[in-house]
């Protein structure tokens, strides 16, 4: 069906639009910006102005535990900018983001070809495969914290049982190793969002042109390489954009499981902002990490929105 | 867009302004209630223990035949939650109306103006009441004022395993250790039992600061120089020979240290991981609830005395009660419950047994009281709870008060960044030598300075 | 060897099946663990058997009924209402009520918005949706202090109320993006037919619009609620007392300033969700709808 926004005059055949039949009837200008002013005064006051403030903030320094403002330039971005820990948590970011979206990827393209399998009951296996998504970044750090405990964790114990490994893994204690967990968790928690968005777009696929390359004696690889590929190639240059730009500036999924430690070496730019403001109690140095984030952020969404635009046309 | 008049209101319209005159109306009444004077509640903040609670008991003791209207309310706060705590509440315009913390964040809070003087508590308490020996001015006074009342003092010290010190072959005992002592009863008892040698917490928090900056006290060195306007003078030989001891004895600490904060030390003696720790009182009571094996065996001492200097500081708390002063509609009624219940022996000994023995008594009448000893701990651990109660503070110390020849406000700040642990973090999970990490915490220090110089000029 | 088809048939399904339940177990090990931790005694925590020998209530029982801590029992009389324990019920409301509210406020403000932008025209609309997807895209972190000062300023500070606010600036970008691509696919036909019929502007819109929505509607009250009772960040700088946090904050405690209780914590993990999962199993096949069709096309 075509979708167009349409004007308020010409349906109305026979009576004029601004001549009410009833005292408590609304014309239809009224109508629109009355359905739109709750979102207006929502957006404008608490997401529009906040986002112009932090960017105010970033020019200026807070004395802490009074409400005083100073104006100081770029003394916050100088600031920033010459931390040597404000470019390890970038480096550390990268590597993070880096690896989590290849493994999300990767398995979430080989789930997404799984649960596209037409089996009996393979909506329960979907439910279940989607719930990591939906389960509380809370939930699942603590459960990770326990499970990857050095003594008391199952983890550790599977390994030693299994005689893969010798001593106690120290999961969180260790900077290598904090950053996989780190990577871990992201992986488990975000793999199902590829997973819907490719799956959606396989079920799109007519099922004809495989089952046509498969008559053709193709084998299941060069099939998916060179039939079913090619199709998710605008689904997944999307989902990678979007998933880069989420996992980039996540905050919970590190802070909530090792805090950026050992040390700070799982620091990202979103807990280098937090501990800015809540550790050195300098509001300003944090704002100015959010505006380098939001450079950041306006620079790939609007890669995200051509590439959209691509897949639309 | 052109917009036609319309009469009346319509439903929208009319939430939207019946909404607007109740937030108004939620916002006016606490003003009204202040006017009309005595009641609501009074916010406590204490630090996790019952001891808070056994305080605000006693407040709400007074309140009930003094102030029938008003309750004291107890919340107590992680160490790790103090800084956002004070700064989000204090940001808001309403900070606790009672604060019971360490001193060296009193002493920055005094500093920058926040708290109320209570010089007028300090006659109708007991001016002379004080444990012989210690003053007034180590839980807070600033230029010419005192801001802090004592609630206790709590010192950590030098905790061991008896058992597993004799496994592990240690016959000397710690009552006589220098630091060379310790670190090979460490790596004793590491090689020759199943347990770790040795324990404190290196994670990045305040915690570890304590720790670290007790020990550089015993090697002589300090972080400021009080007597000269808050001079940073961290860089030292006392500094490095601290930072590369600590590295010395990490090797026989179990690898999560480093992540490791107050009450993770505490269950590593108390759950049987450790050998030797260094902590407060607390880690007895911990230990008795969670294994009396552990518990029979623990023992306190002062700590191994420093090799050269012959120094045995500990980290003392100096625990003390402050008020905040802006945005506080009860500051007269906490000060009359603060003089109920350091006047009242009874209190002040359920106070100190609530938690023994971390909690140690400051005043004399109430240290010499025959009550005080009727806990069951006395009977299997007299000679180590008065170790924490009357030996320490013969060798205490903090930060805020380095050797207790000065204050400086600055301390608070930069353990709330938690520098010091940064610092020790850099020689152990980053591996830099030990001079370029305390050459880098000097400068994270003289920034602290810097940006705060107003406090100390 | 050629295998005739219906065998290589039910080959591949039984492959696709042992496939399909080791990933899911594997997926689904987390919370199976965490399950089976929280039944588990004391005792038997140090041990790392996968099933528990003796099975106990106890962790539930202690969140539900408010178990004060160690030193709080034994001590005496002592009633500080420190123990994590004891706020959980109290926690437990405070989220199921914000994220109620949030769900309901940002539905219909994200509907009635997307209806306007899609059936009337001003002046930059075509931009709105899209900046709506980037406030989307904005992370948290980079606002929620100027955010807090602003509560601040409205007196809201530490007032569950201040929780719905923040939770709105992130919902309703992306609800709004939501109901717009849901609202342009819904045929405007219907609707001037109605109002040819002589029906008003607000008839056609509950009569005839509201119904055709219900999809996304469901879609975008799925996706208000999990944020709304996932966030962490924004409870934890908005709201100080300790009775007035959500769960996620509140869970937290059981970590800070508190000896870790696994048992505790991982029966305060499973009740905490719970509720998502009771939702999840209501709407998964709409999620996969709605969601797919929202983010990837446009």
């Amino acid at each position: 069906m075509s979708v167009r926004a349409s004007d308020t005059g010409p349906a109305r055949v026979g009576r004029a639009a601004w001549c009410p039949r009833r005292r408590w009837e609304l014309s239809d200008r009224q109508v629109g910006v009355l359905f739109l002013l709750p979102f207006a005064v929502v957006a404008l006051v608490f997401v529009i102005y906040p986002a112009l403030d932090a960017i105010r903030l970033a020019f200026h320094s807070k004395l802490p535990f009074r409400n005083a403002f100073t104006f100081v330039g770029l003394d916050n971005f100088r600031y920033v900018l010459s931390d040597p820990v404000f470019w390890a948590a970038s480096r550390q970011a990268v590597l993070w983001t880096v690896a989590s979206i290849v493994l999300q990827t990767v398995l979430g393209v080989a789930l997404a070809l799984l649960l596209n399998e037409a089996v009996r009951g393979i909506n329960v296996f979907r439910g279940l495969l989607l719930f990591p998504y939906m389960v509380p970044t809370v939930v699942i750090a603590l459960i990770w914290r326990w499970m990857f405990n050095p003594e008391l964790g199952i983890v550790n114990a599977g390994l030693r049982r299994s005689g893969l490994v010798a001593g106690d893994i120290y999961w969180l204690s260790d900077p290598t190793w904090a950053m996989v967990s780190t990577i871990l968790l992201n992986v488990w928690k975000f793999t199902p969002f590829v997973v819907i968005c490719v799956l959606a777009r396989l079920q799109s696929i007519p099922q004809e042109i495989d089952e046509a390359a498969q008559v053709d004696g193709a084998g299941a690889w060069p099939r998916f390489l060179h039939v079913t590929l090619p199709q998710l190639k605008a689904v997944l240059a999307v989902v990678v954009v979007f998933r880069t730009i989420w996992t980039f500036n996540k905050f919970e999924e590190i802070y909530l499981l090792t805090r950026g430690g050992p040390g700070t070496s799982t620091f990202n730019l979103a807990v280098y902002a937090f501990e800015q403001a809540t550790a050195n109690l300098k509001l300003g140095v944090a704002a100015a990490t959010g505006v380098i984030m939001l450079a950041f952020l306006f620079a790939s969404s609007a890669l995200y929105l051509r590439l959209m635009r691509r897949e639309e046309a | 867009m052109k917009m036609t008049q319309r009469r009346g209101v319509t439903r929208r319209q009319f939430l939207k302004s019946a909404v607007a005159g109740a937030t108004g109306a939620a916002i006016a009444a606490p003003a009204v209630l202040r006017a009309q004077g005595k009641t609501g509640t009074v916010r406590v903040w204490g630090e996790p223990g019952p001891y808070g609670g056994v305080a605000v008991d006693g407040m709400n003791e007074w309140a009930q035949k003094n102030a029938p209207g008003l309750k004291f309310a107890i919340e107590t706060i992680p160490w790790s939650d103090v800084y956002p705590k004070l700064m989000t509440d204090l940001a808001a315009g309403r900070p606790a109306h009672c604060i019971s913390v360490e001193s060296p964040i009193a002493f920055q809070l005094m500093a920058e103006g926040l708290l109320e003087p209570v010089d007028d508590l300090v006659d109708r308490i007991g001016r002379n009441r004080l444990i012989p020996g210690i003053k007034w001015d180590y839980w807070g006074a600033w230029k010419g004022k005192q801001y802090v009342i004592p609630a206790h003092h709590q010192s950590h010290l030098l905790v061991v395993r008896t058992d597993l010190l004799k496994e592990a072959g240690v016959t000397k005992s710690p009552a006589e250790w220098n630091w060379n002592d310790q670190l090979a009863a460490a790596k004793a008892v590491k090689a020759k039992t199943k347990q770790f040698g040795f324990c404190i917490a290196l994670g990045r928090t305040i915690a570890t600061d304590y720790y670290v900056i007790s020990m550089l006290h015993s090697a002589g060195g300090r972080m400021f120089d009080a007597g000269n306007k808050s001079e940073v003078v961290f860089d030292s030989p006392a500094a490095v020979e601290t930072f590369e001891y600590i590295a010395e004895l990490f090797p026989t600490m179990p690898p999560g240290a480093v992540g490791y904060t107050f009450l993770d030390v505490v269950d590593s003696m108390a759950k049987g991981q450790s050998g030797i720790v260094f902590y407060w009182g607390r880690v007895f009571g911990r230990a008795a609830e969670v294994d009396q094996q552990v518990f029979a065996n623990m023992e306190a001492y002062q700590h191994a005395a420093h090799p050269k200097t012959g120094k045995r500081y500990n980290w003392n708390d100096f625990q003390g009660w402050l008020i905040p002063k802006d945005n506080n509609p009860y500051v007269n009624e906490v000060k009359q419950a603060l003089i109920h219940i350091q006047t009242s022996k009874d209190w002040q000994i359920r106070y100190a047994q609530s938690l023994v023995p971390n909690v140690s008594p400051v005043f004399q009448d109430v240290a010499t009281d025959p009550r005080l000893t009727q806990h069951p701990f006395f009977q299997t651990k007299r000679r180590t709870i008065f170790e924490y109660y009357t030996e320490a503070l013969k060798n205490a110390s903090n930060s805020g008060n380095e050797l207790l020849q000065g204050i400086s406000p600055l301390a608070g700040i930069a353990h709330g960044r938690a520098i010091i642990a940064q610092g020790i973090q850099r020689v152990i999970i980053d591996r830099q030598p030990p001079k370029d990490a305390v050459k880098w915490t000097h400068q994270q220090l003289e920034q602290v300075r810097r940006e705060h110089i107003r406090l100390v000029l | 060897m050629a295998l005739r088809r219906s065998t290589r048939r039910r080959l591949r399904a039984t492959a696709v099946y042992a496939a399909l339940l080791v990933i899911t177990l594997v997926t689904c090990f987390p919370l199976i663990w965490a399950g089976l931790t929280s039944i588990r005694p004391n005792e038997e925590m140090l041990k790392t058997e996968l099933l528990p020998g003796r099975v106990t209530a106890a962790h539930y029982r202690a969140l539900l009924a408010g178990r004060s801590m160690y030193f709080e029992a034994g001590g005496g009389a002592y009633r500080a209402s420190t123990a994590p324990s004891q706020h959980f019920l109290a926690w437990f409301a405070n989220s199921i009520a914000v994220s109620v509210a949030t769900t309901v406020l940002s539905v219909a403000v994200s509907t009635l918005a997307a209806y306007s932008l899609t059936r009337f025209r001003f002046p930059g609309q075509s931009v709105v949706p899209y900046f709506s997807l980037l406030g989307y895209m904005t992370p948290s972190i980079i606002y929620v202090f100027p955010l807090f000062l602003l509560i601040v300023r409205l007196g809201l500070a530490d007032q569950l109320p201040s929780l719905i606010l923040g939770y709105l600036s992130i919902t309703l970008p992306f609800c709004m993006w939501l109901m717009w691509a849901f609202l342009k696919s819904v045929p405007i036909e219907v609707e001037e037919a109605g109002l040819i019929d002589g029906a008003t502007r607000l008839q056609v819109f509950r009569l005839i619009v509201l119904p055709l929505a219900v999809p996304g509607i469901v879609a975008t009250s799925i996706f208000s609620f999990i944020v709304a009772w996932n966030d962490y960040l924004i409870a934890r700088i908005f709201i100080n007392t300790v009775t007035r946090l959500p769960l996620t904050v509140g869970v937290m405690h059981f970590f800070e300033g508190v000896h870790v209780d696994w048992g505790l914590m991982m029966a305060a993990s499973v009740l905490m969700t719970l509720p998502l999962a009771i939702l999840f199993m209501f709407v998964q096949r709409q999620l996969v709808v709605g969601f797919g069709a929202g983010a990837v096309k446009g």
